[in-house]
């Protein structure tokens, strides 16, 4: 076993950039080159295909080989850890805002984030959404003691600029020819209500609500953050509309 | 969930995410299916639901590439329980990896890496695939890999080597013709007498894929890319391989340059016939 370690430890060495490394290995260096270079090749391009699959948005903006290189240069750094690789990429998000090329899109960070989140309720554990009925139940006292929680597989995220309409409009399936960050605020809720991904603009009130329900809040604070952040807004139809979507998983009693 | 008597395997596909619903409707017969587990090592949602649903209808193979049995240490605890846990929700008629190695000391190199085959790491990878089967209880495949690098300091032949495997742990082999038609090709061996040296008994499954010639140093080098039709000269050797040991579960696999359902399916009914009747019977 200790002459596998020896081999593997050197043919790791030579994969990271070091051929010679595997000298003692080769009987004939160009072939055995030739042959390294196969393995470099298709590793490289493994992690390269991962991050182009998970995070389309990214792609959108810079195109697959834009996307492809960086993947392998991230990939250096950030080798996947195990080998189911439909999450990988957790670091790359961090990892784009160091890449030079990247520096005049700070928001691409923001958008590979976004893209994770797609991914991790894409594959979050299947869970039913709590139906209209549970709410009906509910009166002006309870709503006073009461929290919702988010339906697992959810993610709330809002953006000072409008990141988030940005990336809702990247993710269509036919994304518009001009793309612009504008400066209004903007939010989007992602969740996986049944077998399809979910993605839904919120309003600052939507916004609002979602994150206080998610840091449990009672729904009668959260309605309250909601109003706050969004004067005349509709409570009722927003209440609605996240039951419909499928945004809850469970009521939860906050009396002691 | 359990096979249907008349589901007997005959020629499978890859199954590709893209195909989900031409796979779901096709009814052709003894057609079944393979998966990679790493694609499918998901909590819950849509891949686990359409292949719960192909699973009803077709016999499915779960196919590993990412346990590392080669590697210098023993495999992964939790990608075995993920392997176990699809094992025991889609019933596979039969569980494979790979005789190479590619994750190690925590990072996963996306590859089937070479080593030099000694009987030190005879012993130590019928040790791993020992655990592999006691961990899903059951026999499991190992597959030849496709090499292109020559290497000095091999004690065994690969064909050595899989026999012992198969002895040493009452493994099976699953045979990729492609990979021994590449390998031959870039080592300098003969594919005929590769193949003619493993044991029939122990062949469990098939596999057929494309090659190409490497960008830069053209035919010198072949590369498994599986990104394109199975080449002829594989074919061949695949009905002299079913004319000597019978036929066996064969796959037609393709992970790049991916076509309509309806090609691929014209590939695995030409490798089901020649499963009816090898050419040189």
């Amino acid at each position: 076993m200790r002459e596998l370690t020896r081999f593997q430890d050197a043919f790791t060495t030579a994969l990271a950039g070091d051929p010679d490394a595997l000298l003692p290995w080769w009987e004939d260096a160009e072939a055995g080159a030739a042959g390294l270079s196969v393995y470099r090749n298709t590793v490289a391009k493994g992690c390269a295909d991962a991050i182009v699959a998970n995070f389309p948005s990214v792609e959108r903006v810079c195109g697959a080989d834009w996307l492809a290189a960086a993947g392998v240069r991230h990939a250096a750094e950030h080798p996947p850890a195990r080998p189911s690789l439909l999450d990988y990429g957790q670091a790359f998000p961090d990892w784009l805002t160091t890449f030079p090329p990247a520096d005049d899109m700070p928001f691409l960070a923001d958008l590979a984030r976004l893209d994770l989140a797609w991914t991790r309720a894409h594959l979050a554990a299947d869970a039913s959404p709590l139906g209209a009925a549970a709410f009906a139940a509910l009166d002006a006292e309870a709503f006073a003691a009461t929290a919702a929680d988010l339906h697992p597989s959810a993610t709330v995220a809002g953006f000072a600029d409008g990141l988030a309409g940005l990336w809702i409009a990247l993710r269509a399936a036919t994304p518009p020819e001009a793309l612009e960050l504008n400066d209004a605020p903007s939010a989007v809720l992602i969740l996986r209500p049944a077998l399809e991904v979910a993605i839904r603009p919120l309003t600052a009130g939507g916004f609002a609500f979602l994150a206080a329900c998610r840091q449990g809040q009672p729904l009668a604070l959260a309605a309250a953050a909601a109003l706050a952040a969004e004067p005349g807004l509709d409570l009722a139809a927003l209440f609605a509309d996240l039951i419909a979507a499928g945004a809850f998983a469970a009521l939860r009693s906050l009396s002691a | 969930m359990t096979l249907p008597p008349s589901a007997h395997p005959t020629a499978g596909l890859g199954l590709k995410p893209q195909h989900y619903a031409e796979a779901l409707a096709c009814g052709a017969e003894g057609l079944w299916f393979e998966v990679h587990p790493e694609n499918y090592m998901a909590e819950g949602g849509p891949r686990l639901a359409w292949l719960d649903a192909i699973r009803a209808d077709h016999p499915l193979s779960l196919h590993g590439v990412g346990l590392s049995l080669a590697a210098d240490e023993a495999p992964d605890l939790a990608h075995l329980a993920a392997l176990r846990r699809l094992a025991d929700r889609y019933q596979p008629f039969v569980v494979s990896e790979h005789l190479a190695w590619s994750t190690r000391r925590g990072a996963y190199a996306p590859d089937l890496l070479p080593f030099p085959r000694t009987r030190g790491a005879l012993v130590h990878i019928a040790d791993n695939i020992a655990r592999m089967q006691d961990a899903l209880a059951r026999p499991v495949l190992i597959e030849n890999p496709s090499l292109y690098m020559p290497l000095k300091g091999h004690e065994l032949s690969e064909t050595e080597f899989l026999a012992e495997l198969t002895r040493l742990t009452g493994c099976g082999l699953l045979v990729d013709v492609n990979n021994v038609a590449v390998s031959a090709h870039n080592l300098g061996y003969s594919a005929h007498a590769y193949l003619d040296a493993l044991p029939a008994k122990a062949i469990g499954e098939i596999h057929l894929a494309g090659h190409a010639a490497d960008e830069r140093l053209g035919e010198a080098l072949l590369i498994d890319t599986h990104g394109a039709p199975v080449a002829e000269p594989v074919w061949a050797l695949f009905d002299r391989l079913i004319d000597r040991i019978g036929p066996r579960p064969t796959l037609i696999e393709r992970d790049d340059n991916i076509p309509a359902f309806a090609e691929l399916m014209a590939e695995r009914d030409r490798a089901a016939a020649i499963l009816k009747a090898p050419v040189h019977a």
